[in-house]
């Protein structure tokens, strides 16, 4: 059924396994035909991977059918900047979540998604800190004032001969 | 109003937003982020054989299919082969970890409803499992217990005997939940017809798990994708038609009695299976993954639990995205269900999907 399409590349991973290289522009129209002809009804997730060196970003649909059980992950890969690209909500429901969460995490755009609202990251003011130019470290170390923890009663505990261990 | 974070009718760290007119729900509208945890990045940062202390942490209820996943993905990525003992050990963990967290649901699940005793009797017997989580792994939740390649260690003299009695017990007490809730009259009414998913609404919203079963789809991908030796353990997927929160409850108590068919199976077999319990390691300090991507799934307590897992060559993950079940649950599906509920019902809703916050704030 997947040779109909052109531009795809497609890797046998295991009995149900299937790996899809696709263009961008194609993704929807895959999805389409997964879900219209083959059963794949169930969006597994939405991975995104972030490759700053080739400034793209790796989206990855794993999609599941409960016909021919076999799990398809989807490769499709975007342009960093401006890091945009096209919902598949009106597909998958599921996609709604997924969409946000890497919207939150990575600064992905999807256009059409029902919901772009922060969710996990509801006071933060970062960047979006799933982004390999992230630093924990970094952040933790500009952001915060380190101090020595060393309250009275402690020091009262040690005047005794006790203390932290 | 908010309804939680700090609210006893609420999983974990985690709110909902509900706007009522008197104690009808009109609309909710889920709000995370209370657990400030992030696991996904931390597993950027640490190596390969690190990240086995920090996965169980995802989950709290059921934390042995995130060990488990977590490692199945690494074995694919680096070609590991797991010896056929540990695989048999794995299932075992794997099927104790799911009786404990249903006898935890279905407790909670009572409690939202003023039923405390169930709450405490699920207590009290998921701690025979613990005790025995604990004699073998040294941990009584995060057990650190499955490691790439296999299992930390094999089993103690005697452990089998032990889990045996451990399951009887639970066996035995099982009719006296069935008196107490499940037969109940008054929890029968105040759970039929609550939250209920129709298959199609199921199928549509991404649920898995007990919850999809509870719909009337027999689907459970120890069956229909499996992994370790499941395909060689005889064992039902039990399923419920009315898709509401009473039958969510039917199917995990229907689940219980199947695990420990699981279990009293690999009592019978382990023994007979002799080896090693993981395969060689390369140096874990300096070892570095191939370079690639594998998605590993697993059938958890609360349904599809996925690791995408991404290596760069190098000895950290360069990406692991966690997909737990609750994801959807504790997100559009739980809006959803809440919509035209009554107040008192929310929390009620949010126990019967079995929704855990840490795998929705990774």
């Amino acid at each position: 059924m997947l040779a109909e399409m052109n531009g795809l590349d497609l890797t046998r991973q295991g009995a149900q396994r299937l790996r899809v290289a696709v263009a961008p522009e194609a993704l929807p129209t895959l999805l389409n035909l997964l879900e219209g002809r083959a059963g794949y009804l169930h969006l597994s997730a939405i991975s995104c991977v972030d490759w700053p060196d080739r400034d793209q970003f790796e989206l990855v649909y794993h999609l599941w059918s409960y016909e021919t059980r076999v799990l398809v992950s989807a490769h499709v890969f975007i342009h960093r900047t401006p890091g945009r690209f096209v919902s598949v909500y009106d597909i998958h429901i599921p996609a709604g979540f997924f969409e946000r969460d890497i919207h939150e995490m990575f600064g992905v755009v999807f256009e059409g998604s029902p919901d772009s609202r922060p969710f996990i990251l509801t006071e933060w003011t970062g960047p979006p800190p799933m982004l390999k130019a992230f630093a924990t470290e970094d952040y933790v170390n500009d952001f915060f004032e380190w101090n020595d923890y060393h309250p009275q009663w402690l020091e009262d505990i040690e005047k005794k001969g006790g203390g932290l261990i | 109003m908010y309804f939680g974070p700090n609210h006893p009718g609420i999983e974990g760290n985690y709110a909902i937003r509900v706007r009522l007119k008197g104690d009808e729900v009109l609309k909710a509208e889920a709000d995370g982020g209370y657990l400030h945890r992030g696991f996904e990045k931390l597993m950027e940062e640490r190596l390969w054989i690190q990240n086995v202390a920090l996965v169980p942490r995802i989950c709290v209820p059921d934390p042995v299919p995130m060990e488990e996943t977590y490692a199945r993905a690494v074995e694919m990525l680096g070609g590991l082969k797991v010896p056929e003992r540990a695989q048999w050990i794995r299932v075992m963990v794997l099927e104790m970890s799911r009786i404990a967290a249903h006898l935890f649901m279905v407790g909670g699940h009572a409690a939202t409803l003023g039923l405390y005793t169930n709450m405490f009797w699920g207590v009290a017997l998921r701690e025979l499992l613990l005790d025995r989580f604990e004699e073998l792994t040294g941990g009584r939740i995060y057990h650190m217990y499955i490691t790439p390649g296999g299992v930390r260690r094999d089993l103690p003299d005697g452990f089998l005997g032990r889990l045996a009695a451990v399951l009887d017990e639970i066996e035995r007490r099982l009719p006296d939940y069935d008196d107490l809730f499940f037969d109940n009259a008054v929890v029968v009414r105040r759970t039929r017809g609550i939250g209920t998913l129709t298959q199609a609404e199921a199928l549509a919203w991404g649920v898995t798990g007990p919850n999809l079963r509870a719909t009337g789809l027999a689907f459970d991908l120890r069956h229909e994708d499996p992994y370790l030796v499941y395909d060689r353990l005889a064992f039902d997927i039990p399923t419920e038609r009315e898709g509401d929160a009473l039958a969510r409850a039917r199917v995990r108590r229907a689940e219980i009695r199947q695990s420990i068919r699981i279990l009293r199976q690999v009592i019978g077999h382990l023994p007979g299976i002799t080896g090693p319990v993981r395969c060689p390691l390369p140096n874990p300090l300096a070892w570095n993954l191939p370079a690639g991507d594998v998605y590993a799934r697993t059938e958890s307590s609360k349904g599809e639990l996925g690791f995408y897992v991404v290596s760069n060559g190098g000895p950290k993950p360069w990406r692991v995205h966690v997909r737990g079940p609750s994801a959807m649950h504790a997100v559009q599906v739980l809006e959803r269900l809440c919509v035209g509920a009554r107040l008192e019902d929310v929390a009620q809703i949010m126990f019967s999907l079995d929704a855990c916050p840490p795998e929705v704030d990774r």
